[in-house]
């Protein structure tokens, strides 16, 4: 197959001196799906911005359809036939479907006034030639986010493009749409279209894609068919050494109840039961997973434990104080807490990394305050970020550097150091894992398989079953709000979980 | 009868400006600018507008002086907001105070007067009189007789209905508000659909200080603007831009002030003239309670 696109020894430096690309040369043939994977940082995304206009280039060179082209922006790009879906969706909320395609490339009658009738014909026809289910005058904010994906892929199409770069396009799905969104790849691929997808799901990768481009901090590591790939070769091109996807776990006693529900029941503001009679024991030294579909109670859950909203009756007891309606330092002295949203409520974004370590622990141990708690120790503050940045190998510049500089692996390590150091005994983790990288992944996944070492109690909210079973010894699941289920996870397997999370009942084979 | 339409047409010349203002505003509104210097446009515009009329001896010159004065506002307000990338809101507060030094200075340096300059040879905008309907009892002396930038005030209303929601610059002008990276990636650039929008803010604001020096009055004085610039801003945020309630809340806001004059019969001037303030609090308070119970729906 002829290429349609040649990047030359791209190379990108961000000042002072990060090496996102080092002279990366790859290329993609006409009518393939390519995907591009590697950790976080690694320069998947760098490359394509800088195919698709968004950031130039410092060195290299880039040939399409035979042409030497730089484009300065994306305007140029979509021109020339390029366009990308950006991982966060960039449409008008209040716009129509077919305001959102045309917007750029409006029809007009004289006076610039805007032809709608036949700029919802122009939509219907595309949505039509490509067989997507929408529906031309619906309100973006009124659909899904698979659907309004789709409505960035038909905007690109509207346009003409012959490349979809797409960035992460399933991060933001459901795993029931992510098929549909494959089978709709496929589709434009036979038509003769060229897709560049970045992704850091393995399994993702290897069903969607023709090739695969590996690239590893800046560099590219090579460019493999898809159908002589595994994960675990993958994995070790991505990272760069073994990684294991087993379970870790070693045998060891569960002790004594650390934390546990009784009769746990909430109602919502609308009159809506969100948990009803929930019952969870967590031991020392067992790691308790709670699967379910999401919106099944996980976040009420969450926020009852740490006292965010109040239960409409129940109790919560943790390590053997009844902690239902304690203030929110009671609770930390005994619970930690690594929460889903790493920037709202995990982290202060705006405030330095040492600043975000010591929250919590400035309150409760003695040697981060002087004069009786009203003056903070920086000293002591920063000593401490050391020690957290070398016991959590967090990548970072110093402990001044404001949080929303760290990546997101980095950012999660330093909230988990900051819980895990609180030597709370029991330990809520919400989604640890949400987002980072492949090693990232195996780090924290270590991490708390050392805490349970230690014979704490965890229990681990994931939407990620392959998590779940590579960690817990035993696995809750919710369905519409009540626990359906209650599993030791080596007597269980995914299918069965599976079954429970989507029908709230055991599965009769 | 005669109080009523005076009332009428006291409401009509107070909501004038503050119309044409406000939808300057609007536009400005709907492009996601958070633009607060309608006042320093206003007063630019009324300025400039008496010196072309002044020294031509003629008001389109006026008008046309008052209109580039204001978009001379409105380009300072690019350079600092848009290209220099500084906030809005700094920028639009630090026009305003630059518009009322200038003007003043300016004032005092060419006519080497305090205060205010008036003199016969600056021309005013012509009342222009309907045939046929000027001869309707009462409904005559409203309709007809206005100053010219009433009915342009008029006519600008349902121009900038138009231009927001039906045509495409419409289209990409609300979209820069909403979004505007994704006006962007859409092949559109927004800071060119923002300066636009500015600029057009600056002729509406312009008009609105013709109508201040050249019609209402016929001289210009300090500071003349009055605040009338931050009354358009209040009624832009309250109506959330669209131009057709901005005309509403203009009229209302006028109607108060004639009625402030009107009271002055009975009352002390310093409340009769508190009178438009108080109805805009109130104004403001009720559109916030109506936006909690909306909420809580």
């Amino acid at each position: 197959m002829a290429d349609i696109i040649e990047m030359d020894r791209i190379v990108k430096i961000f000042p002072p001196s990060l090496v996102a690309l080092d002279a990366v040369s790859v290329k993609f043939a006409k009518g393939e799906i390519h995907a591009i994977v590697g950790e976080n940082g690694a320069g998947k995304s760098t490359l394509m911005k800088i195919l698709y206009g968004m950031q130039p280039a410092d060195s290299g060179e880039m040939v399409y359809n035979g042409k030497k082209v730089k484009f300065s922006d994306p305007g140029e790009a979509i021109l020339a036939g390029i366009g990308m879906v950006h991982q966060e969706i960039m449409l008008i909320p209040q716009y129509t479907v077919w305001e959102n395609v045309v917007l750029g490339y409006e029809p007009v009658k004289f006076g610039g006034r805007l032809d709608v009738k036949k700029a919802r014909e122009l939509v219907k026809q595309k949505i039509d030639e490509f067989g997507f289910n929408l529906n031309a005058d619906a309100k973006v904010e009124d659909i899904s986010v698979a659907a309004r994906q789709k409505v960035e892929i038909l905007k690109l199409l509207f346009r003409n493009v012959s490349v979809l770069i797409m960035d992460e396009p399933t991060s933001v799905l459901t795993p029931q749409e992510i098929p549909q969104l494959f089978g709709e790849l496929k589709r434009l691929r036979d038509n003769g279209h060229t897709i560049l997808f970045i992704s850091h799901h393995l399994e993702e990768v290897l069903e969607l894609s023709d090739r695969i481009t590996v690239l590893r901090k800046g560099k590219k590591v090579g460019t493999i068919k898809t159908a002589e790939a595994t994960k675990a070769g993958l994995a070790q091109m991505m990272v760069g050494r073994e990684v294991i996807f087993d379970s870790i776990r070693k045998n060891q006693t569960a002790g004594a109840v650390l934390f546990q529900t009784t009769a746990l029941n909430y109602t919502d503001p609308d009159k809506r039961p969100r948990l009803i009679d929930v019952n969870i024991q967590v031991r020392a030294g067992e790691i308790v997973g709670v699967a379910g579909v999401e919106g099944n109670g996980q976040l009420e859950l969450v926020n009852l434990i740490m006292g965010l909203i109040e239960p409409t009756s129940g109790s919560i007891k943790a390590v053997g104080e009844d902690i239902t309606r304690k203030p929110i330092l009671e609770k930390r002295k005994r619970v930690a807490f690594v929460p889903q949203d790493r920037a709202n409520m995990g982290a202060s974004i705006s405030a330095n990394i040492a600043e975000n370590v010591i929250m919590t622990h400035h309150r409760l141990d003695q040697r981060f305050t002087r004069w009786a708690g009203r003056i903070l120790d920086f000293k002591q503050a920063a000593s401490f970020t050391d020690e957290v940045r070398r016991k959590f190998d967090i990548q970072m510049s110093s402990g001044e550097a404001v949080f929303k500089s760290l990546s997101g692996g980095n950012q999660q390590k330093v909230i988990l150091g900051r819980e895990l150091l609180l030597e709370a005994p029991f330990i809520l983790l919400d989604q640890p894992t949400r987002g980072l990288d492949v090693g990232s992944i195996e780090y924290v996944h270590q991490r708390i398989i050392d805490m349970r070492a230690q014979k704490r109690g965890i229990l681990m909210i994931s939407a990620d079953l392959e998590e779940l079973f590579r960690l817990t010894d035993r696995i809750v699941v919710m369905h519409k709000g009540r626990v359906v289920a209650d599993l030791v996870t080596e007597k269980t397997n995914v299918t069965e979980v599976g079954y429970l999370m989507l029908e709230g009942a055991a599965y009769e084979a | 009868m005669n109080i009523i339409i005076g009332l009428i047409n006291g409401m009509i010349t107070s909501a004038t400006p503050i119309l044409l203002a406000a939808l300057g505003g609007s536009l400005t509104y709907y492009a996601g600018i958070f633009n607060i210097a309608m006042e320093g446009m206003m007063l630019g515009g009324a300025f400039f507008g008496m010196l072309g009329s002044y020294y031509f001896h003629s008001w389109p010159m006026g008008i046309l002086f008052a209109i580039l004065g204001a978009i001379l506002m409105a380009l300072i307000f690019i350079l600092f907001a848009v290209v220099l990338k500084m906030d809005e809101f700094i920028t639009g507060i630090g026009l305003n105070l630059f518009s009322v030094g200038a003007t003043t200075y300016m004032l005092r340096q060419i006519f080497k007067v305090k205060g205010a300059f008036s003199s016969p040879e600056i021309v005013p905008i012509p009342k222009i009189d309907i045939p046929w309907i000027k001869d309707i009892p009462v409904v005559g002396e409203i309709i007809s007789g206005q100053n010219l930038i009433v009915y342009l005030t008029l006519l600008a209303t349902i121009v900038v209905s138009y231009l927001v929601f039906k045509t495409r610059f419409g289209l990409r002008l609300r979209a820069a508000g909403y979004n505007r990276t994704s006006l962007d990636t859409s092949g559109v650039s927004a800071n060119r659909i923002r300066v636009w929008s500015l600029i057009l803010c600056g002729v509406l604001c312009g008009l609105a200080g013709s109508f201040l020096s050249l019609g209402y009055v016929t001289l210009f004085s300090e500071g003349m603007s009055a605040g009338r610039g931050w009354i358009s801003l209040a009624a832009v945020i309250l109506v959330s831009g669209n131009p057709t309630g901005i005309a509403l809340i203009s009229l209302l806001f006028g109607f108060t002030d004639g009625l402030g004059l009107f009271m002055q019969r009975s009352l002390p001037s310093q409340f009769t003239s508190m009178v438009p303030y108080v109805a805009t609090l109130i104004a403001l308070f009720v559109y916030s309670v109506r936006l909690k119970k909306k909420q809580t729906i």
